[in-house]
C-alpha cells in the first residue's frame, strides 16, 4: 500500500522547511569561504588549491557530522515533544517504515550537505588558488602516484561511512529511547566529542580488547592510501567488521523501541 | 441495525498494576455520532489511542470494518480519520504543506480533493501561512481537514470543540452531522461539554474509572409519547396535593411537587389537583439534560 519513496520526501520536506537546516548550510559555506580567503590574505607560498581544500574538506565533514547530529537527534524526537507522532503514526504504513524513512533522510542530509561542501570547496579554492589537477604528492608528502581526486573522494567517502556507523546511528538511537529532543543532541554530541578523547586514553592500554569499542575504529581515513602518520596495526576489514556489528545492535535497539513502545506524548 | 463498523470487545489496558481501561465492550454502527463522555482521567483519551494504534491492548480486540488493529494495522487505520487531543501540526510548515504531508501517507489524494477539503473547513485564506501562526480555532480546522481528507469510514475526533467560538461549534455540528447522515461515516467525539454532545450525537456512553457505565440513545425528537418522564407541577399547596397523590410516589420541590408518570395521567392528576380545589399555576415535562443525568450516574464527580 503507497509508495515508500512518498514517506521519503515528506521527512525531507520536513528537514528542508525549516530555517535551521539553512542556517546549518549558511555557516557551513561562510566558514569554508572564510578559511580561504584567510590563508589567500597571509600570501603564504600554497602548492595548489588541493593541499586547501583537502583541509577544509576534513574540517567540514566534523562541521557537518555536527549539523547530521542534530537533525539526526531531533528526527524522531521532534515528533514527539511537538505531539505530532499522534498524526504520523495514524497512517496506513508500519512504523517500522516510518522509522525506516526517517533514517533513509537522514542519510541523504549528510551526503547532501558533504557534497556541498566538496562543491564549495573545489570551486573557491580553484578561483583563488587557479584550478588544477595536482598531485597525489603534495597530498601525502610521499612518492607516490594516483589521482587526487580519487585520493580526497575516497576520504569523504570514509568519513560518510564511518558517520553512517557510528554519528547518525547513535543519534538516531537516543533520540527513539529517550524522545526528548534536547537530551539526545546534547548526548550525541558530548559521546561524538568524547569519542577521540577516549580512544586517544584507550590507546595507552596494551589489551587487545581495546580495539573492540566503537570509537576505537571510528576513524577510518587512516586507512587512506598512502594516508601520512600510519600507525594502524589493524586492517580496514577488522575495523569495519566491528563497527557493523555496533551498528546492528543500535539499529536493532532503535527498532524494538519505536515499534514496541506506547505512544503516551 | 446493520452491521456494526467498529466493534471493542473486552478491551482492556493495564499499566503496572493500574487497570486504566477495564473490559470495554462498545459497538458503533454506520452513519451514526457516537459520544464517549467521561470525567477526566476516566480513560477516554486512552480508549482513542488503542483504537488508532497507538497504544496497545493488554486484554481484549478492536475490528474497523473487519479488521483488527493490532494484527493488521494498516488496513484498520486505513478506515480511521482522527484528532487525537491537540491538532498538533508542523508549525514550521504552512497549512497547505501539512494536507500534502499527510495526503502522500495514502494513496489516491489529488491536489483537487486537498483544495476541495481546504474549501469545506473554511481555510483558503490562511492556507499558504505557516501554522505557528494559526489561532487554536484554525489549528482545530486543519486537524479536522487531515482527518476528512482520505474519505474515512469512521472520523475519531477528541474534545473537537475545544478552542472552537460558538459559530465554528456550530458549523462542526452541522458538518459532523452531515457527514454522518450523508456519508454514512461513523463519528466517534469524545468530549467534556455535555451540552454539546446532546446536540450532536445520536448515542453516547458514559465511562468511569475505565468502565463502561452507561449507555444511552438520545432522541433528537424528544421523548415518545407514551415514555414515562418527570413531571412538574406548580402549585399553592405542595403538601395537600402530595397527600391526595399518595400513590404517585410525588416529591415536594421549591414551588410544587414532581413525580414519574406518562403524558395521559398527567393530564388526568392536573384534573385531579384542579378539582380538589388546588390551585395549578402551571405544569410542564422536565426533561433531563444529559448534563443531570451525567452527574447522576457518574455520582457527581467534577467534569472538566
Amino acid at each position: 500500500m503507497g509508495n515508500f519513496v512518498e514517506l521519503v520526501r515528506n521527512e525531507n520536506m520536513k528537514i528542508y522547511s525549516r530555517l535551521r537546516t539553512w542556517i546549518m548550510m549558511g555557516i557551513m559555506l561562510v566558514v569554508m569561504l572564510a578559511a580561504s580567503i584567510v590563508v589567500l590574505s597571509i600570501g603564504d607560498e600554497v602548492k595548489s588549491m588541493w593541499t586547501i581544500l583537502l583541509n577544509e574538506v576534513m574540517a567540514g565533514t566534523s562541521l557537518v557530522a555536527i549539523f547530521t547530529v542534530i537533525v539526526a537527534a531531533d528526527s524522531v524526537a521532534g515528533e514527539f515533544s511537538s505531539g505530532t507522532i499522534k498524526l504520523l503514526l495514524i497512517r496506513p504504513w508500519s512504523r517500522s517504515k516510518i522509522l525506516l524513512s526517517k533514517y533513509v533522510s537522514l542519510l541523504q542530509f549528510a551526503l547532501f550537505f558533504l557534497a556541498v561542501l566538496f562543491v564549495w570547496t573545489y570551486i573557491w579554492n580553484g578561483v583563488f588558488f587557479g584550478f588544477s589537477s595536482g598531485s597525489l604528492q603534495e597530498l601525502t608528502n610521499e612518492q607516490s602516484t594516483g589521482s587526487v581526486w580519487g585520493y580526497v573522494l575516497s576520504g569523504l567517502g570514509l568519513q560518510y561511512v564511518s558517520m553512517v556507523l557510528t554519528t547518525i546511528t547513535i543519534s538516531f538511537l537516543l533520540s527513539t529511547v529517550f524522545r526528548s529532543g534536547g537530551l539526545s543532541i546534547g548526548l550525541s554530541l558530548f559521546l561524538m566529542f568524547m569519542s577521540d578523547t577516549l580512544a586517544g586514553l584507550m590507546s595507552l592500554i596494551d589489551k587487545p580488547w581495546k580495539d573492540y569499542f566503537w570509537f576505537m575504529q571510528s576513524n577510518l581515513t587512516q586507512y587512506l592510501n598512502n594516508a601520512p602518520d600510519v600507525t594502524h596495526d589493524r586492517t580496514i576489514l577488522f575495523s569495519l567488521s566491528v563497527l557493523i556489528v555496533y551498528y546492528i545492535v543500535f539499529m536493532f535497539i532503535t527498532w524494538w523501541q519505536f515499534t514496541r513502545r506506547d505512544i503516551t506524548s | 441495525m446493520s452491521e456494526p463498523i467498529v466493534q471493542l470487545s473486552n478491551v482492556t489496558k493495564r499499566i503496572g498494576n493500574r487497570t486504566i481501561i477495564d473490559h470495554l465492550t462498545l459497538d458503533l454502527h454506520p452513519g451514526e455520532v457516537y459520544g464517549f463522555l467521561g470525567p477526566n482521567g476516566s480513560g477516554k483519551t486512552t480508549t482513542i489511542r488503542m483504537m488508532v494504534g497507538l497504544m496497545k491492548l493488554t486484554e481484549g480486540q478492536i475490528t474497523i470494518k473487519g479488521h483488527s488493529i493490532t494484527n493488521s494495522f494498516e488496513k484498520a487505520i486505513r478506515q480511521v480519520g482522527a484528532i487525537v487531543e491537540n491538532p498538533e501540526m508542523y508549525k514550521y510548515m504552512s497549512g497547505y504543506k501539512n494536507l500534502i504531508h499527510y495526503a502522500r501517507m495514502v494513496p489516491g489524494i489529488t491536489r483537487q480533493r486537498i483544495d476541495e477539503v481546504v474549501k469545506l473547513v473554511g481555510l483558503q485564506g490562511r492556507i499558504h501561512d505557516k501554522v505557528k501562526t494559526y489561532s487554536l480555532g484554525m489549528r482545530q480546522r486543519l486537524g479536522v481537514a487531515q482527518a476528512i481528507m482520505h474519505k474515512p469510514s469512521l472520523l475519531i475526533l477528541d474534545e473537537p470543540t475545544n478552542g472552537l467560538d460558538p459559530v465554528g461549534i456550530r458549523e462542526l455540528r452541522d458538518y459532523l452531522r452531515h457527514l454522518a447522515k450523508s456519508e454514512g461515516i461513523t463519528v466517534f467525539v469524545s468530549s467534556h461539554l455535555l451540552t454539546e454532545m446532546e446536540l450532536m450525537c445520536d448515542r453516547v456512553a458514559i465511562i468511569q474509572n475505565g468502565k463502561l457505565i452507561d449507555e444511552r440513545v438520545i432522541h433528537q425528537d424528544g421523548p415518545a409519547k407514551d415514555a414515562v418522564s418527570r413531571y412538574r407541577f406548580e402549585v399553592d399547596r405542595p403538601a395537600e396535593a402530595l397527600e391526595l397523590l399518595a400513590q404517585h410516589s410525588a416529591v415536594v420541590t421549591q414551588d410544587g411537587i414532581e413525580l414519574d408518570t406518562d403524558r395521559e395521567t398527567a393530564a388526568w392528576i392536573n384534573a385531579q389537583l384542579v378539582s380538589a380545589g388546588i390551585k395549578v399555576y402551571g405544569f410542564r415535562l422536565h426533561l433531563k439534560t444529559l448534563e443531570e443525568q451525567f452527574l447522576e450516574v457518574t455520582g457527581g464527580e467534577t467534569v472538566g
